[in-house]
C-alpha cells in the first residue's frame, strides 16, 4: 500500500539548498526579545521584573489559563524591559528583552521521580512545550482528549519545501524522538504509535527505523504537499477521516510533530525545558544552513549572518506554502519558528492577478475536496450563505489552490478573508 | 534594506499561466494545421490567418472601447481564431472568417465578460452562426487537393476568395462521411456503409471532405494526446464523449457505424479542443462525465435523427448551457464529510 492521500500538489522541493548541512549551534547575540505570545492561546503571564536576573531555563511567562503555555528564557543575564514588538503573523505581542550575558548558565526543571501517564502530562505542560510544526498549540491539551484515543501519529512528513530542520533532528536525534514518542505514548496511554516521513529522506527513515521499538512503526509517505496536513496524514497512514469540524482525537487519534517529540525527550530525560528549537535557514539568498537556535532571536541578527543581504526580495518565517512574508526584521524566533527564508526575486511569483479561467485546477489540487474557484467567487461578494455551503470552514489553508491557479487568483487570501468575515458573523448570532 | 515584498500565503506558485496555456493549446494544434495544409493548400492556412487576426483585434478593439486593460496577451483569442478557422470549409470567402470570428469574440465572449466568463465556446458557437448565416456556404465540402497535379494545386481554393468559388467548385462537392452515414441510415439497405462508399484509412488520415481542420483523425489525435499528456486537458472529456459516441452509433446503427462515426465529422476536433473549454465544462469530476456523456448522446441524436448531418457544435453548445446547472448541483463532499445522522423517532416514545 502507497501511504498518500488524494488530490494535493507537487512542488519543487528546493530542500538540497540546506539539507545536507548539520545541525549547528547559532550563536547567540547579546541581547533577544522573548515573546509571550509564542503558542495559541492566551498570551503567558510575565513572571519576572526590570532587573531580574535569569538563567537559560528560568520562568519568565507563566501559562495563563489551560489553554496558553509556560515561557522560558533561553540565555543567562539580566531583564531589560517589558515591551510590545511585532510577531511574525503580523500582530504585536509582549515580549522580555534579556541582555545575555554569555555564561549560559542553566537552571533545570526538577527531576521527575516516576514515569507515568500524569507526570509526563505535567511535565510537558511545565516545560512549555507546543506544537513546533507550526500551529503552536499547548501540547498538554492535545494529551488530555475527551475521546479514548488508540493511535499516536508523529509528524515528521515536512512536506513544506525548503524546510530540513525536522529531516536534520531525525536524521541526527532518532534515539531521542524515538525516546519522546515512547513517552508521549505514555502519556495519551496507547499502544501504537506511527512516525510519518516523507520518502524523499531515505536515510533519515533507515535512522528512525534503527532507533524504533516494536510498537512504533516507522512510515515512509509518499512525496506531496500537504502530506503534513494533520488530516492528511491520519488518512495517509490509518485511511481514517477526521469528521468536517472534529478533531483527530474524534476518530482516536492525536498527531504531534517530531520536534514536539524531541521537546518532550529533552523536557522529561535532561529536565530541559522549551526555549531553543531546530530551525532552517534557506532560500537562494542566504547562507543556508540548520541551527539550533535560542528562542527571542531576532530575525535582524540571522539576516545580518547572510552573505548576499541585497538579494533578498522576501523574508519568510516558515515555508513557502504556508509561511508569513516579514514586512520588516523586528520579530524573534519563537517556538514555532521551523525556518526562515531569504527568498531572491526570481524565487516566488509576482505575477499579475487575472481572472478566473474556470480551469478547475484549484479543485482538482484541494485535499479537502473544495471548490476554490467558488468559493473565490462567494467571497468576493461577501456571500455567507454560499460561503457555508461551500464547506469553507473546512479550508486548512495549505495553498495548493492558489499555488496551482494559472490566473494566479490568491485565492487563500480570499478564503482566510471570508473566514474572519464568518466568524464575526457566527459572533453576532 | 527592510523592503521586501509581502504577500499572503503561498509564495511560490506552478509555472503556468493562461497565457502558457493558451499557447499549449496552440501547440497541440499545430498538426491539425499541417494537416489542413497538406490536404486543403495554402488558401486553408490564410482562413486561419484572417480567422485569428479579426478574433484578436475584436478583443483589442472591444478593451479600448470600453477602456479596459488590454486582454488580448493572454492569447485566449488566438485560440479561438484558430478553432474557428478549423472549423470552416475551404471555399469560404474571405469575410465569413471575419464575421465569425468577430462574433465569437465581441457577442459570445467579451459582452459576457470576457475571458472564463463565457457561457458558451466561442468558436462553436462562432461556427453555428456562420452555419446558420451562410448556410449553403458552410455545408459545401470539397475533396482534398491532389499534389501530384503540381505544386499550383495548392493554390486553387484561392478562387473562393471573393465569392466561395464559381461552378468549377460547386461541380468537384462530394459527400462527406457523415453524409454518406446519414444516407445508409435513410435508405436501409445493408453494405452502404462498405470500404468502397467510405474509407477508414482516408477517414483517419484525412483524405475525406469537411472543414479544414477536423477530417485528419490522426493529426487531432496527436494534439489531443500532448495536451492530455501535459495535463493541460481533462482526458475524461474527450474519452468518455467519444465512447458515448461510440455507444449509442452501436446502439442506434450498428457496429458498421461505430468507427466511422468516431472519425467522421467534427467530432474528435470537437471532443478534444472544444469540448474541454474551460470555461463551459463542469468543474467537479462527475460533472464533467455527466457533461462529455450529454454531449456524444446529443451528437449521436442529431446525426441520426435530426436535420443535419453533423450534430458537434450543436451538442456542445447545448451543453454548455447546461454547465451552470451541473456544477449548482453535483458538489462534492469535503473530505471528512458525515451525512447528518436523522434521528428516528421511536412509536412507542421514549421508555
Amino acid at each position: 500500500m502507497r501511504f498518500t492521500f488524494r488530490r494535493g500538489i507537487h512542488p519543487e522541493g528546493r530542500k538540497h539548498i540546506s539539507s545536507g548541512i548539520p545541525l549547528t549551534d547559532f550563536p547567540t547575540p547579546a541581547q533577544v526579545y522573548i515573546s509571550l505570545s509564542q503558542h495559541i492561546g492566551a498570551p503567558a503571564e510575565p513572571t519576572v521584573a526590570v532587573g531580574d536576573k535569569v538563567m537559560a531555563g528560568t520562568l519568565i511567562g507563566k501559562a495563563n489559563g489551560f489553554v496558553s503555555a509556560n515561557i522560558f528564557s533561553s540565555v543567562s543575564g539580566t531583564v531589560k524591559a517589558l515591551m510590545m514588538r511585532p510577531t511574525a503573523l503580523g500582530t504585536k505581542a509582549n515580549h522580555i528583552e534579556i541582555e545575555n550575558d554569555g555564561q549560559y548558565t542553566k537552571e533545570l526543571l526538577k527531576p521527575l521521580e516516576i514515569i507515568n501517564k500524569e507526570s509526563v502530562i505535567a511535565r510537558v505542560k511545565e516545560a512549555g512545550i507546543v506544537g513546533m510544526g507550526g500551529a503552536t498549540f499547548p501540547t498538554h491539551v492535545k494529551l488530555m482528549p475527551k475521546n479514548p484515543v488508540d493511535t499516536l501519529l508523529i509528524n515528521a512528513a515536512e512536506c513544506e519545501p525548503y524546510i530540513t530542520c525536522d529531516y536534520r533532528l531525525c536524521l541526527e536525534k532518532a534515539k531521542e524522538v524515538v525516546r519522546g514518542t515512547e513517552l508521549l505514548m505514555i502519556a495519551l496511554g496507547v499502544e501504537r504509535a506511527y512516525i510519518g516521513i516523507e520518502d524523499n529522506k531515505p536515510d533519515a527513515i533507515a535512522a528512525l527505523k534503527d532507533a524504533s521499538t516494536d510498537n512504533i512503526g516507522i512510515i515512509p509517505l509518499v512525496t506531496k504537499y500537504p502530506q503534513g496536513a494533520e488530516k492528511q496524514l491520519i488518512y495517509s497512514i490509518l485511511r481514517r477521516k477526521v469528521p468536517v469540524g472534529g478533531l483527530p482525537a474524534d476518530i482516536g487519534v492525536v498527531v504531534d510533530n517530531a520536534h514536539t517529540a524531541y521537546a518532550v525527550y529533552d523536557a522529561v530525560d535532561n529536565n530541559t525545558p522549551l526555549y531553543r528549537r531546530a530551525m532552517t535557514v534557506s532560500g537562494l539568498a542566504a547562507t543556508p544552513g540548520n541551527f539550533w537556535i535560542n528562542t527571542g532571536v531576532t530575525y535582524k541578527e540571522v539576516f545580518e549572518k547572510q552573505e548576499g543581504l541585497s538579494d533578498t526580495a522576501k523574508v519568510i518565517s516558515g515555508g513557502p506554502m504556508m509561511g508569513f512574508a516579514q514586512a520588516n526584521l523586528l520579530p524573534s524566533v519563537t517556538k514555532g519558528t521551523s525556518s526562515l527564508l531569504f527568498l531572491k526575486e526570481s524565487e516566488f511569483n509576482e505575477e499579475p492577478i487575472t481572472p478566473c479561467i474556470n480551469c478547475a485546477r484549484c479543485a482538482n489540487a484541494c485535499p479537502m475536496r473544495l471548490m476554490p474557484m467558488f468559493i473565490d467567487q462567494a467571497a468576493l461578494q461577501d456571500d455567507i450563505e454560499e460561503l457555508e455551503k461551500l464547506n469553507i470552514m473546512s479550508c486548512i489553508e495549505c495553498g495548493s489552490c492558489s499555488y496551482s491557479c494559472p490566473a494566479n487568483r490568491p485565492l487563500v487570501m480570499s478564503i482566510k478573508r471570508a473566514k474572519n468575515l464568518l466568524r464575526k458573523q457566527g459572533g453576532k448570532k | 534594506m527592510d523592503k521586501f515584498f509581502v504577500s499572503v500565503s503561498p509564495h511560490i506558485t506552478a509555472k503556468h499561466t493562461t497565457k502558457s496555456i493558451m499557447l499549449e493549446v496552440c501547440i497541440a494544434l499545430i498538426p491539425a494545421v499541417i494537416a489542413a495544409i497538406f490536404f486543403f493548400g495554402f488558401y486553408s492556412i490564410f482562413i486561419i490567418a484572417i480567422s485569428i487576426a479579426s478574433t484578436v483585434f475584436g478583443e483589442y478593439i472591444f478593451n479600448v472601447i470600453r477602456k479596459k486593460e488590454h486582454t488580448i496577451k493572454d492569447c485566449s483569442a488566438v485560440v479561438t481564431g484558430l478553432l474557428l478557422g478549423l472549423n470552416l470549409p475551404v471555399t469560404v470567402p474571405f469575410y465569413v472568417p471575419i464575421v465569425g470570428g468577430l462574433f465569437a469574440i465581441l457577442v459570445v465572449k467579451m459582452l459576457f465578460g470576457g475571458i472564463g466568463r463565457n457561457f458558451a465556446n466561442p468558436a462553436i458557437t462562432g461556427r453555428i452562426f456562420l452555419v446558420l448565416a451562410w448556410a449553403g456556404v458552410m455545408t459545401k465540402f470539397v475533396p482534398p487537393i491532389d499534389w501530384t497535379k503540381g505544386f499550383d494545386e495548392g493554390f486553387k481554393f484561392f478562387s473562393c476568395i471573393l465569392n466561395g468559388g464559381g461552378s468549377e467548385i460547386e461541380a468537384v462537392t462530394s459527400a462527406t462521411p457523415l453524409g454518406i452515414i446519414k444516407g445508409a441510415l435513410s435508405s436501409n439497405v445493408n453494405g452502404l456503409l462498405s470500404g468502397e462508399n467510405i474509407s477508414l484509412l482516408d477517414m483517419f488520415l484525412g483524405r475525406t471532405g469537411g472543414t479544414i481542420g477536423e477530417t485528419s483523425a490522426l493529426a487531432l489525435l496527436i494534439g489531443g494526446l500532448y495536451l492530455g499528456i501535459r495535463k493541460i486537458i481533462d482526458w475524461k472529456i474527450p474519452v468518455v464523449y467519444v465512447a458515448t459516441v461510440a455507444l449509442f452509433a452501436l446502439i442506434f446503427g450498428g457496429v458498421e457505424y461505430i468507427l466511422p462515426s468516431i472519425l467522421g465529422g467534427g467530432l474528435l476536433l470537437g471532443a478534444i479542443f472544444m469540448a474541454t473549454d474551460y470555461a463551459t465544462n463542469p468543474n467537479t469530476p462527475i460533472g464533467t462525465i455527466i457533461f462529455a456523456f450529454g454531449c456524444g448522446f446529443i451528437t449521436v441524436s442529431i446525426r441520426f435523427f435530426g436535420g443535419y448531418p453533423e450534430g458537434v457544435s450543436f451538442a456542445i453548445l447545448l451543453m454548455n448551457v447546461v454547465t451552470p446547472l451541473i456544477d449548482k448541483y453535483i458538489k462534492p463532499p469535503a473530505f471528512g464529510f458525515v451525512k447528518p445522522v436523522k434521528v428516528k423517532k421511536s412509536k412507542e416514545g421514549n421508555l
